[in-house]
């Protein structure tokens, strides 16, 4: 099947695969044993029936709850969220203000990731065994298993409080304004402006939560390298181009390095989709105004209209990423098919 | 290749320094916060972490002093006259008093803010539920009529959700003070972004989750404030706040936890204020024997009051904590000294469980919100519960619940034996009646006026048309003793609250209502 109808298919099957998440997310977000009345109206007016009574009718919520997912059905298919309770504001574009702050954490928490992880495993199959590996795999072994707040902590304490090599909590300066919105994303943003302060502003405030956030993936990402590195290694074609006198960082490089990325193009994918949604912690300790810190608010006040739209969207985001990446295999080795 | 890796290199580096090196001439104040608004429209307002902004940027018709709650001042009205039978309020407004657009403030200008506030019927709208009319009889008088007498009218209109707004403008802007205001009113969303106060600043702009920034009213009809720009930024980790407050990136922390206090203090560039809060903690035993069992018995209920570790909750709570002697939380009028509360008295405890039929205790569920509060624990104080009651007996099983579980029971009545919190609606005594047969808490126990004693009830009824403050004060005393010896709740403690801020910042005085006063702040 040539790649462009793959293509098509994939994406048709996606709209069966959205409303399938939209129904679930309902059922989840409706069998909490929690009243969003009670989570939106104060003390009192939670006291007061008439209010309780506007409340419900305001939002919905005295409908039979069948008929409240087909009305969220019916506004979804016209690209209408619905409204949020706590805000009062469009989901759609509290989403969309929310969105590309997590993408630039998210996306710089990645490269970090890729580029740490793969310079580490590579180093670490190269010279397995030596002194150097064992560092790396320690390092690795951390960055899989310390938990994220604690590194958030730490290293605040340390690099922002002690040492003073980063700035401090947030995606700008405090005193500094955000450019103007054509991405959102504050690093693109602020080239497009020509606004260069705020771009390094941006930059370095990305520096800490990026590693912090990209912790997890990199030691993963090390580990897969490493390992993978070791098995390519060994291959006869690799002993085949050392013995026709290539020079060694070339064979690592061109030969062995490429065959072993495989497995990691993969983790990258769900790395990238764990970095969107798993986002909470990391958004509350760093005050970075992202989909994190929308979805723990959400969840606290059940905000069911703000719920439903952070699950489509994180959804539709791994969806979009999965497709991505078998498109990379394909690129990456010729000999997969997409039969 | 390597050549221009370095030069990009070179230039990510001059940017990172360009941008944290931005010379910064106008005095700005920097207030961390764990944002917990929604909404910058003063006529919703209900979170304590609105006040910060709404008191700084709005006014209202009377006020409190700097630190303290105790006394009515004149705000935007520099008088004004009750009725002999409490029911009509007249005040005179200020004549110099204006909008930041330079319009003048009138009489039109007050009842367009209540109509409003009322008929919006959101979170503060129950404050003007004793209100039955507000007119202008005058450019600058304004008649306020309610339906019954109400002692605690002036403390209410000191809320923000009185603040006077320009009306012209939030009609301009959608507003409207109609009857279906809740269904027609869209001002909300211009009030995020702009302001409409007659207060020493403006609202620049609002950027939910990270900041809110406001810019001195050039147009402030009172003396200039000395900031000329304050950022409430939203930094939800008490932790994060302390250490940019270590950094030099902040003024004032908002949200110190009392662990944080000593570190903190240690600090010779910082200065830590705490108090005790508003906030009351307690116990609920259920008045009805189906959902309560044992805690039903008033006997019981007796034994489980000197059964508590008063002193030691207080001591688990940290500095600034405080224990209420009743159901009223210290710093209110009428409040009865903590030294007059109970003491622990374990065998009076043991003597009242064998009255009630129970010489070897019983077995009961304590239900509670497993959340943090202000820095408290709920698990932590539910375990010394258990704890204090296991040395009568009575054998208590924690039960935590997922917050909005646990507050839908709560508040439906469900809870037999239940931790919860209080903080108070306005700052008058008048809020603590809602712990008594038929308020908000005591409908939570059960507590109604067919199973309660007719004592109880004549104090209630009687305290709240009581204009009289001498009067008022000899009933709350009534209503204390009684609640100390008889009633569903059990008082723990009021834990404490804490401040941080830079040692050089001048004018910082903390005040219940609206905690910090941002305009008065100088370097």
């Amino acid at each position: 099947m040539p790649l462009h109808l793959y293509l098509i298919r994939r994406i048709l099957l996606m709209i069966p695969l959205v409303f399938g998440i939209s129904l679930m997310a309902f059922i989840v977000a409706n069998t909490v044993p929690a009243d969003p009345t009670a989570a939106n109206l104060g003390e009192r007016a939670a006291a007061d029936p008439e209010i309780v009574a506007a409340f419900q009718r305001k939002w919905g919520l005295d409908q039979p709850i069948h008929i409240q997912y087909l009305t969220y059905l019916k506004n979804l298919l016209h690209g209408d969220l619905g409204t949020s309770i706590r805000s009062h504001r469009p989901i759609t574009e509290e989403l969309a203000r929310y969105l590309p702050a997590t993408v630039e954490l998210a996306t710089a928490g990645i490269l970090v990731s890729l580029v740490a992880g793969v310079i580490f495993g590579v180093i670490s199959a190269v010279w397995r065994n030596r002194p150097i590996d064992f560092v790396v795999r320690i390092l690795s072994l951390i960055g899989v298993s310390a938990p994220v707040f604690w590194l958030a902590l730490i290293g605040q304490l340390v690099l922002y409080r002690n040492l003073g090599l980063v700035p401090g909590p947030g995606r700008l300066d405090i005193v500094l304004t955000a450019p103007p919105t054509v991405t959102g994303l504050y690093v693109i943003d602020s080239i497009l402006a020509g606004q260069w302060h705020i771009l390094g502003s941006a930059l370095a405030h990305l520096i800490l939560p990026a590693l912090v956030l990209g912790a997890f993936s990199m030691g993963l990402i090390a580990r897969i390298t490493r390992s993978s590195m070791l098995e390519v290694l060994s291959l006869d074609y690799i002993t085949t181009a050392r013995s026709k006198g290539l020079r060694e960082h070339l064979v690592i490089i061109r030969h062995a390095l490429r065959n072993a990325l495989m497995p990691v193009v993969t983790v990258i994918g769900l790395a990238y989709g764990n970095l969107l949604s798993g986002a909470v912690l990391t958004e509350t300790i760093f005050a970075w105004g992202g989909i994190g810190l929308y979805a723990y608010n959400a969840a606290r006040t059940l905000d069911f209209p703000a719920i439903m739209g952070v699950s489509m969207l994180i959804a539709i985001v791994f969806i979009t990423i999965n497709l991505i990446v078998d498109m990379l295999y394909c690129w990456l080795d010729p000999r997969i098919r997409v039969d | 290749m390597r050549r221009t890796a370095i030069v990009l290199l070179a230039i990510v580096l001059g940017l990172v320094f360009a941008g944290s090196v931005i010379a910064q001439e106008e005095k700005v104040l920097i207030v961390g916060l764990s944002e917990d608004y929604h909404s910058l429209d003063p006529s919703r307002a209900y979170e304590p972490g609105g006040s910060l902004i709404h008191h700084s940027v709005y006014q209202t018709l009377v006020t409190f002093p700097p630190d303290s709650v105790s006394e009515i001042l004149p705000g935007l009205a520099e008088s004004w006259e009750i009725s002999g039978d409490g029911l009509v309020y007249t005040f005179a407004l200020r004549e110099e008093a204006a909008f930041s657009t330079g319009d003048p403030l009138t009489a039109e200008d007050v009842v367009f803010s209540f109509d409003r506030m009322k008929n919006l019927k959101d979170n503060p709208a129950f404050l003007a539920d004793t209100i039955k009319s507000v007119e202008a009889t005058g450019d600058l008088t304004v008649v306020m009529t309610l339906k019954q007498p109400d002692p605690s009218i002036l403390a209410k209109l000191v809320f923000d959700a009185f603040s006077i707004l320009n009306a012209s403008e939030v009609r301009a802007h959608g507003g409207t003070a109609a009857e279906d205001a809740a269904e027609t009113d869209t001002a909300e969303g211009w009030l995020m972004d702009n302001s409409a106060g007659t207060g020493p600043y403006t609202v620049e702009s609002y950027e939910p989750t990270v900041r809110t920034v406001l810019v001195r009213n050039p147009n402030y009809w009172g003396a200039t404030p000395y900031f000329d720009r304050i950022i409430i930024r939203n930094l939800p980790e008490s932790a994060t706040q302390k250490l940019a407050l270590e950094a030099g990136d902040l003024h004032i922390a908002m949200d110190v936890t009392p662990d944080q206090v000593s570190s903190l203090k240690a600090n010779p560039g910082i200065e830590v204020f705490s108090t005790q809060s508003d906030t009351l903690i307690f116990l609920l035993c259920n008045k009805d024997p189906e959902t309560g069992g044992p805690v039903t018995n008033p006997l019981v209920q007796l034994a489980i009051r000197y059964a508590i570790d008063y002193e030691g909750f207080r001591f688990l709570s940290g500095e600034g904590a405080n224990t209420p002697a009743a159901m009223v939380p210290l710093g209110f009028a009428g409040v009865l000294e903590s030294s007059e509360g109970l003491s622990r008295d374990l065998d009076r405890a043991r003597g009242l469980l064998a009255g009630a039929g129970y010489p070897d205790g019983f077995k009961v569920d304590l239900r509670y919100p497993d959340f943090n509060y202000i820095g408290t624990s709920f698990g932590v104080v539910a375990q010394k519960v258990q704890a204090d009651l296991a040395e009568v007996g009575i054998t208590v099983k924690l039960v935590p619940e997922e917050f909005q579980t646990s507050l839908a029971a709560y508040r439906a009545g469900e809870q037999g034996f239940s931790l919860w919190l209080w903080n108070p609606d306005y700052y008058d005594t008048l809020d603590y009646v809602e712990f008594l047969p038929e308020g908000v808490v005591g409908n939570r126990a059960n507590w109604t006026d067919e199973n309660a004693d007719q004592e109880i009830l004549d104090l209630r009824d009687a305290v709240k048309i009581e204009t009289d403050p001498e009067k008022r004060n000899k009933l709350f005393r009534e209503i204390q003793i009684y609640e100390q010896h008889h009633g569903p709740f059990v008082p723990l403690f009021q834990p404490g609250v804490h401040f941080a801020y830079s040692a050089n910042l001048k004018g910082f005085y903390y005040n219940g209502q609206w905690r910090v006063d941002l305009t008065q702040l100088s370097f």
